[in-house]
């Protein structure tokens, strides 16, 4: 997280990267059981109904007494954001440099791009499903929908704030254009990006619980709605400790990510 | 930007929107696709016109929601964040908890939201509060810790309370991005509305989104998406409009 934890594998050989995340998990970890525990409290103390806040211990059970349905959709929602995180981050990329090359270009489509994150998702998702059919791809398109704005939008800025110096100098050393994208502007763009991805993480599981809604029978988001006609409450904060569970791990991954890629350090 | 640099901008987007309508029109009538693959944008707005009454008054109902929960979220946001900063101990308790409930994605609460608040329009209030009030309070926070050490010292040498380096200051400090963080969650204030509405409720555009999948009426679908896309845009500029006159020094 900060500059000196950062630096730390490098400047005291003794302590590797992984032991430094295995401390951190472990904490983190110690911190969400003392959390738990005092809810458990305090849902005890206060006489609090399960129609509100269940005890964790009741959640707990209900995952444990029928683990297959949380672990396949759990399984399922992760392929789909994985899916829809992927594509959404390459094509954002990828249309960044266009637009960031073609001015004309960025200037006629860009407002298009602007517009098209005011469509409610979720009405998208009724068409999506319908093009796609009941697939993972319907799923992962709306998350790729959900994503990819954010990552234009950054790394088109991070492309932009290369120092034009340093783009000259590279030039004057006979380096081709795309040798400058690769060796320079891309990397210099590295840390706006993972701003951007990691915002995405969250996003493209949003999108992909959202897609589940449409008639879907494994999920995550499934599990949410059978909770909700259900009127069972412990069911569904099951199914939002699960979604819990996959957002923080799957933003952890990115963030790890980020530390072993932008290894110089990005301004936070 | 120079103001002819940016009116090119904004000719070149206008083009742009426009290229877009005719091309779809151009696909949807040229290939005559059916309407559930893609109605023309003719077709869209002539629905639009026909169901003009329901469409408006639906949008009406979503908009109330939207911005009804948007200002609570506002509020709650704003005001998380001032309390942090005039009683720094209770950072410890505020932002774990607000960021272990941010670690949900914001949609899995709508069912559990819906069965407490029931069907009507407070589920929606407060599906839209809860996520609006997390994003403001991060903008919020990040602007009142911004504020130079060494202005806040000076303030406190001439005798200024809490209070007043809170409303000279740091307010004043944190305003660009207090309304940038506003300014962002206009369009998630009726994206939010419009999904919990579509989980259940008796009235809105996620209702007659959700009736008009029911009966497998595309371009009803398609006219409600237009509806709701142009009041999030109103709904965004409205709120640009009064940043600008707001943060008039940026």
């Amino acid at each position: 997280m900060s500059a000196t934890t950062l630096q730390s594998p490098a400047t005291r050989p003794g302590t590797s990267p992984l032991v430094t995340a295995l401390f951190r998990a472990v904490r983190g970890l110690a911190i969400l059981l003392a959390v738990l525990a005092a809810v458990e409290g305090l849902v005890i103390v206060l006489n609090v109904k399960p129609w509100y806040v269940p005890r964790p211990t009741l959640v707990l059970n209900a995952i444990l007494a029928t683990p297959e349905p949380y672990v396949q959709g759990f399984l399922r929602t992760l392929t789909e954001t994985l899916m829809g995180f992927t594509s959404g981050a390459i094509f954002g990329v990828g249309i960044a440099i266009v637009f960031f090359r073609a001015r004309v270009l960025r200037e006629l489509i860009f407002p298009v791009f602007v517009v098209s994150q005011t469509i409610p998702v979720i009405a998208f998702g009724a068409l999506v499903v319908l093009w796609f059919g009941n697939t993972l791809i319907a799923k992962a398109a709306i998350s790729f929908y959900l994503t990819f704005f954010p990552v234009t939008v950054n790394a088109l800025l991070g492309l932009e704030s290369v120092d034009p110096r340093q783009e000259a100098l590279m030039r004057s050393f006979g380096a081709s254009r795309f040798q400058i994208l690769t060796r320079l502007q891309l990397p210099a763009a590295l840390p706006q990006i993972f701003v951007a991805l990691r915002l995405a993480s969250a996003l493209s599981l949003v999108g992909a619980i959202v897609g589940e809604w449409f008639g879907d029978t494994v999920g995550l988001g499934v599990l949410l709605l059978q909770g909700m006609y259900n009127e069972n409450v412990v069911a569904i904060w099951a199914a939002i400790a699960m979604c819990a569970l996959l957002g923080t791990g799957f933003y952890a991954v990115v963030a790890a990510a980020e530390r072993a890629l932008v290894f110089w350090g990005a301004e936070q | 930007m120079s103001a002819p640099q940016s009116s090119r901008a904004l000719q070149r987007g206008a083009l742009g929107m426009v290229l877009l309508v005719l091309a779809w029109e151009g696909v949807a009538r040229g290939f005559n696709l059916p309407a559930y693959t893609l109605p023309s944008v003719s077709a869209i707005l002539g629905s639009i016109f026909d169901h003009r009454t329901t469409l408006f008054l639906a949008g009406a109902y979503t908009f109330a929601e939207a911005f009804s929960g948007y200002v609570i979220g506002a509020v709650i946001g704003i005001a998380l964040a001032v309390v942090i900063t005039l009683i720094p101990m209770t950072r410890n308790a505020i932002v774990p908890v607000a960021t272990s409930i941010n670690s949900v994605p914001v949609v899995a609460w709508s069912p559990l939201i819906l069965l407490w608040f029931g069907i009507g329009m407070p589920s929606k209030v407060v599906m839209v509060a809860l996520a609006v009030s997390f994003t403001v309070f991060l903008s919020a926070l990040a602007g009142l810790d911004r504020v130079d050490r060494r202005s806040v010292d000076l303030m406190r040498s001439f005798g200024a309370g809490r209070l007043a380096i809170l409303f000279r200051l740091r307010l004043p400090t944190a305003l660009p991005l207090i309304a940038a963080g506003l300014r962002v969650s206009t369009v998630r204030a009726v994206i939010v509305a419009i999904v919990t509405e579509m989980l259940g409720a008796y009235d809105g555009l996620g209702w007659v989104i959700y009736q008009a999948v029911l009966q497998v009426d595309f371009v009803k679908v398609w006219s409600a998406i237009f509806i709701a896309s142009a009041a999030s845009l109103a709904f965004f500029g409205l709120v640009g409009l009064a940043e600008r006159r707001l943060v008039f020094w940026k």
